[in-house]
């Protein structure tokens, strides 16, 4: 397969089967079933062909004369969009048993799930700040309707509003900063902007550089970094757990690629400037986000809270990028990889057990699960250790990336801090392997069914203790060594 | 990747029908028997092949086997490779491991016959197997290690492994901690290289390429710590008190892991860093000496015991001492080869002991056992017994007098002596044991064992009448052909073919003297039941007690109080408090979360203003 195909197959797949099944949806021939299996199979063949992209490298303009280089097809773009592909496809095969049980999962709700992702694949390859703005708008959009998908329930209603609002308000920070920078380099194209700053003097840029915090203040929204995302909270707990498991897994990787794009293009040059700002708010964000993790009675609460604290980590690479550039940015996409699968699993398991009920799940409610479902527990287990960062699990491995690629670039405090979260998170998520396995529960078990949707719970738990210890010692299964290679390779596509 | 292939496969299939049985066992209730049986043969049948293999390549065509899987670390400079290796000392090792393993294997599908725990047996049993290979095949200490410890663990839970009985768990739990303490001396030795050795991988190569540039006390210190691991695993005085414990377990898993194997591990650890001890003379001697006194100290309380199997224990400690002997005087291949034969005819000894314990319900005391028929057993005993007591022409006879050659050549004469005597002292309980045994008044008849147990200890039985016609000494006209195959840095000994002659016959002589005396002692007299079993031989010279008062006892107070003052106090209320007020820290803040988005647009306002501050501030002075 041709790249160029490959860059405009995946878009094209998604798009077209999203407005499928929006027209098929009326049908009397649609039932709930068949939209999701057509969302699914999707998935898996977007992600097929996205993933024969992967390894190479190279960069394409995509068909330069219609888009006039608004959007590039590179290796970097080709391990994001599969990455994320496959955390799609993931998050909606585990919830296959919580869509059946619940009856808000309407034909839009697949619609807008394939749109969302249409969104997150252009903002990964944009090269243009207008481009990655429509991009991530239509991914944002997708994504608010999401989180308010169960009408009947006040919270999600509730969390719906917020978001847009709050989502509008800090777009239009994005849109100012944009403005800005085209007030000075007369450009809104990446490489252009990069040109320009390369070839002028400081006082000539102060437009940009204020433009390009603004641009980051959205941004930092999105990752929920304090504090910007006072939100989080509130829309994660609204959010039916599929969809919060997708914020916090798969919507994040599509942001992140699109800042790092924009982070080793033209910000690099800042990075002096940009630095004491992202320090500050990696520790705020880390800080900040262990307390809330902390005091949370529910799960998914803590969860989301916790969510923070890992964007707090990744943001601790990216106040590296400037110094140690290779290892900070691979270990970014690895730390993502990392997150997405412990964290899809841990929601996973959440949506799986609550059999589609809207009550939140609290402590005491794992109690003893440990004796009823072994399996579930013990997968629980995996994900809790890999989230807090635990030897042999691939979350280790990510921590051990970011802080490295700190100690490289002389933030070694940084790095003790990160460790130091690492030690609280310790505390909430062991509360819930203790809830799991040592608190003894009268209750009776629960047949929860759904083969499928335990055999892909299962499947996240291997990866993320494959990952961990990653041998290629019986097939040649990417293990930690060919995860972060592919990161490396990716990163070099960009040309840095 | 023909060798990563066999590697490969020898190593995992033990590891993978462990895996197989421990989960059928785990999910379906009530599996045949049948199954099992098949999934452990399979496992240790298929590495055993591949062991002969490899073996009859290294020893036939010198080839060397090696296999890198991957790398585990990659840190700096420094990289930890996961490699296995056979060359013609791990060849060895699996030579005799793997088919031993085997056979014990086929012997305990007779012996646990009627367990109800049987997968549980031997998903342990296999997966002991398997942590034995990585041992013998790794290629850097630190994977050897893994093996180390690995042995360790499954040694743990099959002593352990009748656990209704809490005794039965203390004795694992016994062996479990004093393996510990020889582990601690293995780690620190370990690290201790780590430190020493510059750069590269830690490969055995490298490290013994290494090895000139470490300043002699570091390397003195290293090579005693080494030793310390090993005498834990090979049950080496200080540290041996776990191992009559062990007999706790299952037969098999005696005969196995506490007589042929795992035990013999500290063995060849000492042969692996053979370039390591011969530049350090004083920690060698200091191993002979502990190997000397060890099995003089073993065969003497061998003498006063009742149990069958407590006998064997001591005896195999006491075999384990003269090859740390001849480990200390640099004859590394005479150790070996003494462990080869020992693993025949130790492994011989426990089945049949086993069989006898099967077929007269559970009897181990040999005053109970006194006079019993069972002629088949009698005879693979009896000829195990006399390998052991060293009468030619049985393999040990060939083992054991190289090491007093070796011994004696060596100029340490008080070693020699320590060793002859131990050696007498082997004759004499060994006789005593199949004398009252077989030579007494007794009713007793047994049934015929199983063929399953049977045909394993008469295979067993030819090799250790025959094993020893591998290495035989020029005196007999061979040509030393494992001695040459393992090719380790020995010192090479020679003593005057007329001083051999003597030393052998005078040797065999006292040995033969002590059975006829033994016989007429013990045969159809009631000289075992009248027997005084009282005194310090007879109570082990009280060490166990020794070790309680002392060790036991002081590190029990110094825990008290730990736990009173340091942990409690300092460490868990500090912990507490910090952590109390993390919560109370928490609730502030998730005061901020207070669900009005009109104060979230306000904190994302105030990020925004103090952004432009710093930018203001920091920009200022530049423009």
């Amino acid at each position: 397969m041709s790249n160029e195909f490959i860059a405009l197959a995946v878009p094209a797949l998604l798009l077209f089967s999203a407005i499928f099944i929006l027209l098929f949806g009326f049908s009397s021939h649609y039932t709930k079933n068949r939209g999701y299996f057509i969302t699914l199979a999707t998935l898996f063949i977007a992600f097929i062909i996205s993933a024969n992209g992967v390894g190479t490298k190279y960069s394409i303009l995509i068909l330069p004369d219609i888009f006039n280089s608004m959007v590039v097809y590179d290796t970097f773009s080709a391990t994001f969009i599969s990455l994320f592909l496959l955390g799609g496809f993931l998050t909606l095969a585990i919830a296959k048993s919580f869509v059946d049980k619940t009856n808000f999962f309407t034909h839009e709700s697949f619609v807008l799930l394939l749109f969302s992702l249409f969104g997150m694949v252009v903002l990964t390859m944009a090269n243009e700040l207008l481009t990655a703005f429509i991009a991530l708008e239509i991914a944002s959009m997708s994504v608010y309707i999401l989180v308010g998908l169960n009408k009947n329930s006040l919270k999600a209603s509730e969390a719906f509003f917020k978001y847009l609002l709050l989502g509008s308000f800090s777009a239009s920070f994005y849109l100012l900063g944009m403005m800005l920078i085209y007030a000075q380099a007369k450009s809104t194209n990446l490489d252009v902007i990069a040109e320009y700053i390369l070839h002028t003097e400081l006082h000539s840029q102060l437009l940009i550089i204020a433009g390009s915090m603004l641009i980051m203040i959205t941004i930092m929204f999105k990752i929920a970094a304090v504090p910007f995302g006072a939100w989080v909270l509130d829309v994660y707990e609204g959010a039916s757990l599929p969809i919060t498991a997708y914020m916090a897994g798969v919507f994040k990787i599509a942001i992140f690629a699109f800042v790092l794009r924009l982070f080793l293009k033209d910000y690099i040059t800042f990075d002096a400037i940009y630095d004491p700002l992202i320090i500050g708010g990696a520790l705020v964000t880390m800080f900040v986000g262990s307390l809330l993790a902390v005091i949370q009675q529910s799960v998914k609460k803590m969860l989301a809270a916790s969510s923070v604290v890992h964007s707090g980590y990744i943001l601790i690479a990216f106040a590296s990028i400037g110094e140690a550039t290779s290892s900070a940015a691979s270990a970014i996409m690895f730390y993502l990889f990392a997150y997405f699968i412990s964290a899809i699993g841990a929601f996973g398991v959440l949506s799986y057990i609550s059999k589609g009920s809207d009550k939140a799940i609290n402590y005491d409610d794992l109690d003893g699960l440990a004796k009823t479902r072994p399996i579930i527990a013990a997968a629980l287990t995996i994900f809790m250790l890999s989230l807090a960062g635990f030897p042999s699990t691939i979350g280790f491995i990510g921590k051990f990336y970011i802080l490295t690629s700190a100690i490289e670039a002389g933030y070694t405090f940084l790095a003790f801090f990160g460790v130091l979260s690492a030690f609280v998170s310790i505390y909430y998520y062991f509360k819930v392997v203790m809830h799991l396995y040592f608190k003894e529960a009268g209750h009776v078990e629960v047949h929860y069914g759904y083969k499928v949707s335990l055999a892909f719970i299962v499947l996240s738990g291997v990866v993320v203790l494959w990952g961990g210890v990653g041998t290629s010692l019986l097939l040649d299964i990417p293990g930690i060594n060919a995860l972060n290679e592919l990161s490396r390779y990716s990163i070099e596509s960009l040309g840095f | 990747m023909r060798d990563t292939l066999l590697l490969g496969i020898l190593l995992l299939s033990p590891l993978v029908t462990a895996s197989l049985i421990f989960l059928i066992s785990l999910f379906f209730k009530n599996t045949k028997q049948t199954i099992y049986t098949l999934l452990a043969l399979a496992g240790s049948g298929i590495s055993a092949a591949i062991a002969l293999y490899i073996s009859y390549h290294s020893y036939f065509e010198k080839q060397i086997f090696s296999s890198h899987l991957f790398t585990w670390l990659n840190i700096g400079d420094f990289t930890i490779e996961v490699a296995l290796k056979a060359d013609a000392l791990s060849s060895f090792m699996i030579l005799f491991v793997a088919p031993v393993s085997f056979l014990i294997h086929i012997y305990a599908t007779g012996y646990m016959s009627r367990d109800k725990s049987y997968g549980r047996f031997f998903a342990y049993f296999n997966l002991f197997i398997f942590f034995m290979f990585l041992l013998v095949l790794a290629d850097n200490p630190i994977i050897m290690f893994i093996g180390w410890e690995g042995v360790g663990l499954t040694s743990y839970a099959l002593i352990g492994f009748y656990f209704g009985d809490i005794q039965n768990t203390y004795a694992g739990n016994k062996a479990f901690i004093v393996n510990r303490v020889g582990d601690f001396g293995f780690l620190s030795a370990l690290m201790l290289l780590f430190l020493s050795i510059p750069s590269g991988g830690f490969g055995f190569s490298n490290i013994f390429l290494s090895l000139a540039h470490i300043e002699p006390f570091t390397l003195s210190l290293i090579a005693f710590l080494l030793f310390v691991g090993a005498m834990g695993k090979s049950a080496q005085i200080p540290l041996f008190v776990w191992l009559p414990d062990a007999m706790a377990g299952p037969t098999p898993v005696s005969a196995l892991i506490h007589a042929a194997t795992m035990v013999t591990a500290g063995v060849y650890m000492v042969a692996r860093f053979a370039p390591l001890y011969n530049m350090t003379p004083e920690v060698s001697l200091f191993i002979a000496y502990i190997g000397a006194l060890s099995a003089l100290f073993a065969a003497l309380i061998a003498t006063k015991q009742y149990d069958i199997k407590k006998i064997l224990a001591y005896s195999t400690m006491s075999q384990l001492g003269f090859m740390f002997m001849a480990l200390g005087v640099g004859a590394y291949s005479t150790a070996l080869f003494h462990m080869f034969t020992h693993a025949f005819f130790k492994g011989l000894l426990f089945m049949a002991a086993g069989a006898i314990i099967v077929a007269f319900h559970h009897k181990q005391d040999i005053r109970d056992l006194r006079g019993i028929k069972f002629p088949k057993i009698f005879i693979m005993m009896a000829v195990a017994s006399l390998t052991i007591t060293a009468i030619p022409p049985f393999s040990a006879f060939f083992s054991k007098d190289a090491i007093m050659g070796a011994l004696y050549a060596s100029g340490h004469l008080e070693l020699f002596a320590m060793a002859f005597v131990s050696s007498i002292l082997t004759a004499f309980y060994m006789s005593r044991l199949m004398v009252v045994l077989f030579f007494n008044k007794g009713e007793q008849v047994a049934k015929e064992s199983p063929k399953s147990m049977f045909y394993p200890m008469m295979l067993l039985t030819l090799l250790s009448v025959f094993a020893g016609l591998l290495n035989v000494p020029e005196l007999f006209g061979g040509d030393l052909n494992f001695s040459h195959w393992l090719n380790l840095a020995d010192k090479i000994y020679t003593i005057p073919h007329a001083k051999e002659w003597a030393l052998m016959a005078v040797n065999t002589l006292f040995i033969a003297l002590v059975i006829y005396n033994t016989y007429k002692k013990y045969a159809y007299t009631n000289a075992i039941i009248v027997e005084k079993n009282y005194g310090w031989v007879t109570n082990k010279f009280y060490i166990d007690e020794f070790y309680n008062k002392t060790v036991v006892a002081a590190i029990d107070k110094l825990s008290h109080f730990f736990e009173k003052t340091v942990s409690s106090f300092l460490i868990d209320e500090k912990i507490n408090l910090t952590a109390l007020a993390y919560l109370k820290l928490g609730k502030i803040v998730s005061m901020t979360e207070n669900g009005n988005v009109r104060f979230y647009a306000l904190y994302m306002l105030l990020g925004v203003v103090s952004g432009f501050v710093y930018l203001y501030w920091m920009l200022r002075s530049a423009v």
